[in-house]
């Protein structure tokens, strides 16, 4: 499916002659703009009351952040991403370093401090290092890639996102973290890393699970906040103590419950009377769900299926293996933040701060998201470019 | 490579599906299945009914003045879980609301509630006060407060009304559906921090009918202190007086000694509340002797000139009646004996008539059941049948004994005699006139009332009751009362009683005073004739009555 393994070629296509075509993977945007549109709507209707005097305070913010983001997009598409792998090194110490410059210079919110302040807005590093991560473990890999089977080759991939998982979990962002990891699992998975390595990893994962929830605890060294083990076991049992770690997921459940097959509208008391917790960023599902009913909530989880769908039809069609890597990267952050979301909301998984991409509301994880998807069109644009100049038509 | 590409991305598809098929169908199930129970959490979380009681009717005397009116009280409440310092929160309270300081400290540290009542139906001016001291976690709401701006006036018969607004005796409680009005709903919304958002009222309260009562206050207020002397005098143990229209059967008075102050029911004895003007149920005496005498005029038994030979006692099966007072075994005339209050000439007239005719006429007069007035606790006394006499029987009923009626029974069937032979039911409430009985016929009630006119006369047992100008007829009663321990009558302990009316040829006032277990002194014309005298002493003036 891809020429080479290398990104050489792409510089052929690029200093080939005739016309740039760009072509974006139609039903990717659809489903991008689509869950954006879903966004913006659940958003203005959660958020109406929140702010007195701008009830579209929420809304024009995230219509910006959209905006700005679909700009990003664009560019991205047009860009040939192999370039990234050239910058990999300065892009990795890049990543690491602006995860540790909130340390020195970040606002705090809720006791952890992820953010910087730019002044108009606020932007959270770990977000954009989902992306640069993305970039740097596939050109490694790629690298790497005549010892793609090596234990070395695997163990040094699963340190490289160690690092900053390590440091985003300090901040504590302990859902960006866990992105990290899976974004790391999904590069593994797509290089065609050994069935065996995986299971090592998993065995030291659960290890560390051990470790980090019961041993350490007992023995008096906090590795995760109180709040962060609370959330992390609370989802057990929501209903056990509602009045604290459970009362977040519960008021979820009794939203998307409340709004059964159709929604309640304009009587969805459990988002407007702040039941319902973050109900425009990490619950926005919720929302969806007691504004709209099911049917609100299954047309998102369409539109998510379509957005999977077409992002792993690209994985499949990258001319190249750092395309493939990238593709396989995204799409994993897309369905681990997707999932562990809607996991969350409906009670399934526990509560671990990970926003629902293109859906919550929020500049940094809106922007990245659809820088991500950028690099998506972009692998599809220059597969669909060396299908043309093949003479092969790829078709939709 | 590429084979090994497309099957592991195949297995990530797949994978990804499953979890997504799995969180959607969950959301189905909760959006399906579990709807009704979660809409309904979200509801209950959200939303309060709250019952806004009406304000109750207003109770007013005759002429338009309040006695009973309900006022905005204020109800102070806590939500212990935001009330922050509890120990200085009810330091600051306690003076206001007269609770102690431990006793709230203990409702407001109480965590696992959501609310609590501190005080219920607190003074406005109070109530105020808390509000301004803006006490996280400590809210007021408004609710209506009985309160009797007469005080103890009437207090049995307007009765009192429960924290529920719900009356709990007198006219409170007997008009309970016009006072009260309807309770209206108010929906309160509130946040996830518990304030309270909204507030809508979906049903509104309307306030219950305004009742205008027949009592007069003016004189109301005269009965009750001249009871309250009589009280203090005797010391009885309880005395009733009522005063009534004879014409259309409004009641114009009704007091009860001892006095009970709605406004604070707890303050006065259980015994003192009810209202034994219509629940006492008592041996009259020889009040009763005139209806004997009705009766054996309605028949032709007897004419008012009939003269009886009276012998000084009287066998009747294994009983021996005789007289209370001083003298007999002489000639008197039907007059005379209702004057002089001869036993053994009432118990001859009532030979006359015989069980089935003294039984008939004891109850046209209303004796045996209830006058109808209405109120709670009315009793209807007790009057046996002919079937159930003792050969003793006539020897006993016809003097007014060995049978039970209510003050208000006795008031209603002297009415009779002052009104031409038609009763009116009594009634408190202005407008519930009825039609009118007739117990008798207008020249046997006109007799009767002439030999009542006798007993202020000279040799009368009231012979020291005058009111300069009228005329008064009536008649004293002094009865023995049961005594449970040896089942006869006891010796020390009696009923003492006057009814009569004014003036006595236009009769406008019937006036009953019946006191129980005087001390000391107990006949009817030493405890009760000076109290009936004074009543109508005041009342006739005051009502414009003219002289006859």
């Amino acid at each position: 499916m891809h020429a080479s393994p290398y990104g050489t070629s792409v510089k052929g296509f690029r200093d080939g002659a005739g016309p740039r075509f760009v072509r974006m993977d139609p039903l990717l945007v659809l489903a991008t703009i689509g869950l954006l549109a879903c966004s913006i709507y659940a958003i203005a209707s959660a958020t109406k009351g929140d702010i007195e005097g701008s009830p579209n305070f929420f809304v024009y913010r995230q219509a910006a952040y959209a905006g700005v983001g679909l700009i990003f997009m664009f560019i991205l598409s047009r860009v040939d991403y192999s370039r990234f792998r050239e910058w990999q090194a300065g892009l990795y110490v890049g990543m690491l370093a602006a995860i540790v410059v909130v340390f020195a210079v970040g606002t705090a919110a809720r006791g952890s401090r992820r953010a910087i302040d730019l002044g108009f807005f606020s932007f959270q590093t770990s977000e954009l290092g989902k992306v640069l991560l993305i970039l740097t473990l596939s050109a490694f890999a790629v690298d790497r890639m005549r010892r793609l089977g090596d234990r070395e080759t695997t163990s040094r991939l699963v340190l490289l996102a160690l690092v900053p998982a390590m440091l985003v979990i300090a901040q504590p962002d302990l859902g960006s973290g866990l992105v990290y990891i899976a974004i790391a699992t999904a590069t593994l998975f797509v290089a065609g890393t050994h069935w065996t390595h995986f299971a090592a990893l998993g065995g030291l994962a659960a290890v560390a699970i051990v470790v980090v929830l019961v041993a350490a605890p007992a023995a008096g060294v906090e590795v995760l906040k109180p709040y962060q083990m609370d959330r992390l076991t609370a989802f057990v049992n929501p209903t056990e103590n509602p009045a604290e770690q459970g009362y977040q997921q519960a008021q979820s459940l009794v939203a998307i419950g409340a709004g059964g097959k159709t929604g309640r509208g304009d009587a969805a008391t459990q988002t407007k009377l702040d039941f319902l917790p973050e109900h425009h960023t990490d619950f926005i599902f919720s929302v969806v769900g007691e504004e709209f009913g099911f049917m609100g909530a299954a047309l998102v989880l369409s539109l998510f299926a379509l957005l999977i769908w077409r992002c792993l039809r690209i994985l499949t069609m990258a001319k190249n293996l750092y395309g493939s890597l990238i593709a396989g990267g995204v799409t994993a952050m897309l369905m681990f933040q997707i999932f562990v979301n809607v996991g969350m909301t409906v009670g399934i998984m526990p509560i671990t701060g990970v926003t629902l991409p293109l859906m919550s509301y929020g500049g940094s994880s809106v922007i990245v998201t659809l820088m991500a998807l950028g690099l998506m069109q972009s692998i599809h644009a220059q597969a669909r470019e060396m299908a043309l100049t093949k003479g092969r038509d790829i078709a939709l | 490579m590429t084979g090994l590409h497309n099957r592991r991305i195949g297995l990530l598809f797949a994978l990804f599906l499953c979890l997504l098929v799995m969180a959607g169908a969950r959301a189905a199930w909760l959006g399906t299945v579990k709807a009704g129970e979660l809409g309904e959490r979200a509801n209950t979380q959200q939303v309060e009914d709250l019952e806004v009681p009406a304000a109750r009717g207003t109770i007013t005397d005759r002429h338009g003045l309040e006695l009973a009116v309900s006022e905005e009280a204020v109800t102070v409440f806590a939500n212990p879980m935001l009330v922050e310092d509890p120990v200085a929160a009810s330091a600051q309270l306690a003076p206001l609301l007269g609770r102690s300081e431990e006793d709230l400290l203990e409702d407001l540290s109480d965590r696992d509630k959501g609310f609590v009542y501190l005080r219920r139906k607190l003074a406005p001016a109070l109530g105020e006060k808390v509000e301004k001291l803006v006490i996280e976690g400590i809210d007021t709401v408004t609710e209506p407060r009985r309160t009797y701006p007469q005080g103890a006036m009437a207090g049995q018969l307007i009765g009192a009304v429960g924290t529920d607004n719900y009356g709990l005796s007198g006219i409170e409680q007997s008009h309970e559906d016009e006072l009260h009005g309807s309770d209206g709903r108010r929906r309160l919304v509130k946040d996830a921090m518990g304030e309270v958002v909204s507030i809508v009222e979906t049903e509104r309260a309307e306030a219950g009918e305004d009742l205008r009562l027949t009592i007069d206050a003016t004189l109301q207020e005269r009965v009750e202190a001249i009871m309250g002397e009589v009280g203090a005098t005797h010391m009885p143990k309880a005395a009733t007086a009522v005063v009534m229209d004879p014409r259309n059967g409004e009641v114009l008075a009704l007091a009860n000694w001892p006095r009970v102050d709605p406004n604070d029911l707890g303050a006065s004895p259980q015994y003192a509340r009810q209202n034994w003007a219509v629940g006492a149920s008592f041996e009259p005496g020889s009040t009763f002797k005139a209806f004997t005498v009705a009766g054996a005029l309605a028949e032709g038994l007897i004419r008012p000139g009939t003269t009886l030979e009276v012998p000084a006692e009287i066998q009747v099966a294994d009983r021996t009646i005789g007289e209370a007072h001083e003298g007999g075994g002489a000639s008197l005339t039907i007059a005379e004996i209702l004057a002089q209050s001869s036993n053994v000439g009432s118990v001859m007239v009532g030979l006359k008539l015989g069980p089935e005719r003294f039984d008939k006429w004891v109850r046209r007069f209303g004796f045996g059941e209830l006058p109808g007035i209405g109120l709670p606790g009315e009793a209807g006394g007790i009057v046996p049948r002919p079937e159930d006499y003792s050969g003793s029987s006539l020897g006993n009923l016809p003097i007014g004994q060995g049978l039970a009626v209510t003050p208000m029974q006795m008031v209603s069937a002297y009415s009779a005699l002052a009104n031409g032979g038609v009763i009116h039911r009594p009634h408190v409430v202005a407008g519930e006139i009825d039609e009118g009985r007739r117990v008798i016929s207008a020249t046997t009630a006109t007799q009767v009332s002439r030999m009542l006119e006798g007993v202020f006369g000279a040799g009368g047992t009231a012979q020291e009751a005058t009111i300069d100008g009228y005329t008064l007829a009536g008649k004293t009663g002094t009865a023995e009362k049961p005594d449970p321990e040896t089942g006869g009558y006891s010796a020390y302990k009696f009923f003492s009683s006057f009814i009569g009316y004014a003036p006595a040829r236009n009769p406008r006032l019937v006036v009953s005073v019946m006191v129980d277990e005087p001390k000391g002194a107990y006949y009817g014309a030493e405890v009760a004739a000076p109290a009936f005298e004074r009543i109508l002493e005041f009342a006739l003036p005051y009502l414009r009555i003219p002289p006859d």
